[in-house]
């Protein structure tokens, strides 16, 4: 039996995982091995009928080694002055290392303070774990400040700095949500030094809030409100919109700005669509969570009301992406008739990243790993998406990148 | 019971349900006439947005080979609806023939019907693919329960069977995925016919590759394999095209 040791079926496996994934070069196999791979022992009639099994295999795995070794990455190389706005998307940072701040933070920071006058850092909720800011003087308090300052001070000067509320900041969706949500607000103001950092909507609004900046439209939602159990508004809340009609009428209008060529990106804590632990995937429990009724959970009925709400205000009027955090990890998804991509980066926090699956929808999927990503929304026509993870303290890389509006 | 016995037991239940007329044709069991046995195997569904519910059509074309003389050939079409992104829910009706048939009274072909139901119990992370260096694949763990009917399978004679299983799914790379799947599970064959006979089980494996989402979105291609532990059943193998309509 002229056997190839080497080439066991684990061998071949991490190669073409390895191929596929586009680390490697695909191995140059030796003349034969199609037909003499542990065949020898095998009756003649059998072995015939192996062989045709193996080559079809094979000529399976090879094609989809082949096809999927399409680079996934490109390296564009943009030119500065091309640029108009970049906007950082990183969600779920709540919890830093208290020893040190690693990535993806200070990476973001460096990737920012390259050109911090086109720069807008959107923080997406959940932005002090576990449970927001609590009263001045509880137990929590200070490490709460030290959650929340390593976000602040990772906005370069000269860079904008937007925090959208999440669910842990609503005091982990307690009764004390509403005035946690305003201490961060007063906390982020007073440790600004001079940086543009802000939450946005504020006041414990539901908003939505637009910031344009040359093309783009920002249009930031607390999501938050909608499925808050306990009081959202009282006499000092003062919101524009207070219902669930008037935000929606008011999303409808703000997603259809004035002009030619406007990029309209929507972005909130709850997403839309999500292959992770809030889409009920993830663990045993995931089928059967549409029992439990948790509202943060995408097939609870009350997100469903939400969702269905979001998406009838950008009906016709489609935004390019709509962003969110809430699941730890990095999603690309097709957004549908409504908008046209939903982007899910809530893996700011390395000690919180999560599980993710592969959706008919998905175009790219992180888990378990930190990181955010990066639109660049060119001058005149184009914006590229570009998703960097980080799997260990100090290594981190470009990771996917696809241009959402063709330039 | 080892596996010796339990063909002979099988043997002898079926033997004494041959008409005289029929005694060149050979038995055909049930669990190889209705659809567990007669198509090949396929990989769970994969996850999609649990905003809607979807419905798919599926076919499918199967061959069971090494059972002797007759091989068995069948093809079959159906129809799928997935609730919410999980559980897929499928009818199938096909027919089988029998190739090298040597039955005297012509009947070497026979229609079949079944409805199944596919749970994903478990969707998550990358578990065995996460060994061969893909962190983002997605492994499904779910149940699976079928009924399948084929009337008329030789003279007199239906079938009816019930399975249960445990599939396993692990989709990995980006682009075009590529799933693995494995399907263990017992089917019990009934006699429809007679009805107060005992229930046969058969334990089955069922195993194959396949692409999901080539071209289009909702187009999955897979290649299934399937060894019946029961007698000389032979090795099914065939192909399946689904498709799945998606908003």
């Amino acid at each position: 039996m002229s056997a190839v040791p080497h080439f066991t079926p684990l061998y071949l496996a991490r190669t073409f995982v390895r191929t596929a994934s586009c680390r490697t070069t695909f191995p140059k196999l030796p003349r034969g091995i199609l037909t003499r791979f542990h065949f020898e022992r095998l009756a003649p009639l059998t072995l015939v009928r192996a062989r045709v099994l193996w080559r079809a295999g094979l000529s399976l795995l090879v094609f989809a080694a082949l096809t999927s070794c399409r680079h996934q990455v490109e390296l564009y190389e943009l030119a500065p002055d091309d640029i108009e706005t970049t906007l950082f998307l990183i969600g779920d940072a709540g919890e830093p290392d208290p020893r040190q701040v690693g990535p993806p933070l200070d990476s973001l920071t460096a990737q920012a303070a390259a050109a911090p006058e086109r720069s807008i850092i959107f923080f997406l909720g959940d932005n002090v774990y576990p449970a927001g800011i609590p009263r001045e003087g509880a137990a929590e308090w200070a490490d709460a400040r030290r959650r929340l300052e390593a976000q602040i001070r990772a906005v370069p000067p000269g860079a904008q700095g937007i925090f959208v509320p999440g669910n842990h900041d609503w005091d982990n969706s307690g009764p004390f949500g509403l005035y946690s949500i305003r201490l961060q607000e007063q906390f982020i103001a007073s440790a600004a030094r001079g940086r543009n950092v802000r939450l946005l909507p504020s006041n414990g609004c539901p908003g939505p809030v637009s910031l344009d900046v040359g093309r783009l439209r920002l249009v930031s939602l607390d999501t938050q409100w909608w499925l808050h159990s306990f009081i959202v508004r009282d006499s000092v809340s003062n919101c524009p919109t207070n219902t669930v009609a008037t935000v929606t009428s008011e999303l409808r209008a703000q997603v259809r700005p004035p002009g030619d060529r406007r990029i309209v990106v929507v972005g909130a804590h709850h997403p839309l669509i999500t292959g992770g632990e809030h889409g009920s995937y993830c663990g045993v429990t995931g089928p059967f969570r549409r029992f439990g009724g948790r509202s943060q959970d995408i097939m609870s009925t009350a997100n469903r009301t939400m969702r269905d709400s979001l998406r009838a205000a950008f009906a016709g009027r489609p935004p390019i992406a709509f962003v969110a955090g809430h699941d730890h990890s990095l999603q690309v998804l097709r957004g549908g008739e409504e908008v046209d991509y939903l982007l899910v980066s809530g893996a700011g926090a390395p000690s919180k990243v999560s599980c993710a699956v592969r959706m008919r929808e998905s175009y790219y999927v992180s888990a378990r790993s930190a990181g955010f990503m990066r639109l660049d929304i060119m001058k005149g026509k184009g914006v590229l998406l570009r998703v960097f993870r980080y799997p260990g303290r100090s290594t981190g890389a470009l990771v996917y990148s696809r241009w959402l509006e063709p330039r | 019971m080892t596996l010796r016995s339990f063909v002979f037991c099988a043997v002898a239940v079926s033997l004494p349900r041959l008409l005289p007329g029929q005694v060149t044709a050979l038995p055909i069991l049930a669990a190889e006439a209705t659809p567990i046995g007669a198509l090949p195997p396929v990989a769970l569904p994969m996850p999609a947005s649990r905003d809607y519910n979807y419905w798919g059509a599926r076919l499918q074309v199967g061959q069971r080979r090494e059972r002797g003389p007759e091989d068995l050939l069948a093809v079959a079409g159906g129809i799928d609806y997935q609730v919410r992104g999980g559980s897929i829910f499928g009818a199938t009706a096909g027919y089988q023939w029998r190739q090298n048939c040597q039955s005297t009274t012509g009947d070497c072909g026979h229609t079949f019907y079944g409805a199944r139901a596919r749970f994903n119990l478990i969707t998550g992370g990358p578990t065995v693919a996460g060994l061969l260096g893909d962190d983002g694949a997605t492994s499904t763990l779910g149940t699976e329960v079928g009924f399948g009917f084929a009337p008329d399978i030789m003279e007199n004679q239906n079938a009816c069977t019930i399975d249960v299983g445990v599939p396993l799914s692990i989709a990995m790379l980006e682009r075009l995925h590529l799933v693995a799947f494995l399907t263990p599970g017992a089917v019990w064959d009934l006699d429809c016919s007679a009805g107060d006979t005992t229930p046969q089980r058969s334990y089955f494996l069922g195993f194959g590759l396949g692409l999901q989402q080539l071209g289009f979105r909702g187009l999955d291609v897979h290649l299934g394999f399937q060894r019946m532990f029961r007698g000389a059943t032979g090795v099914q193998f065939g192909l399946t095209v689904s498709w799945i309509r998606l908003p």
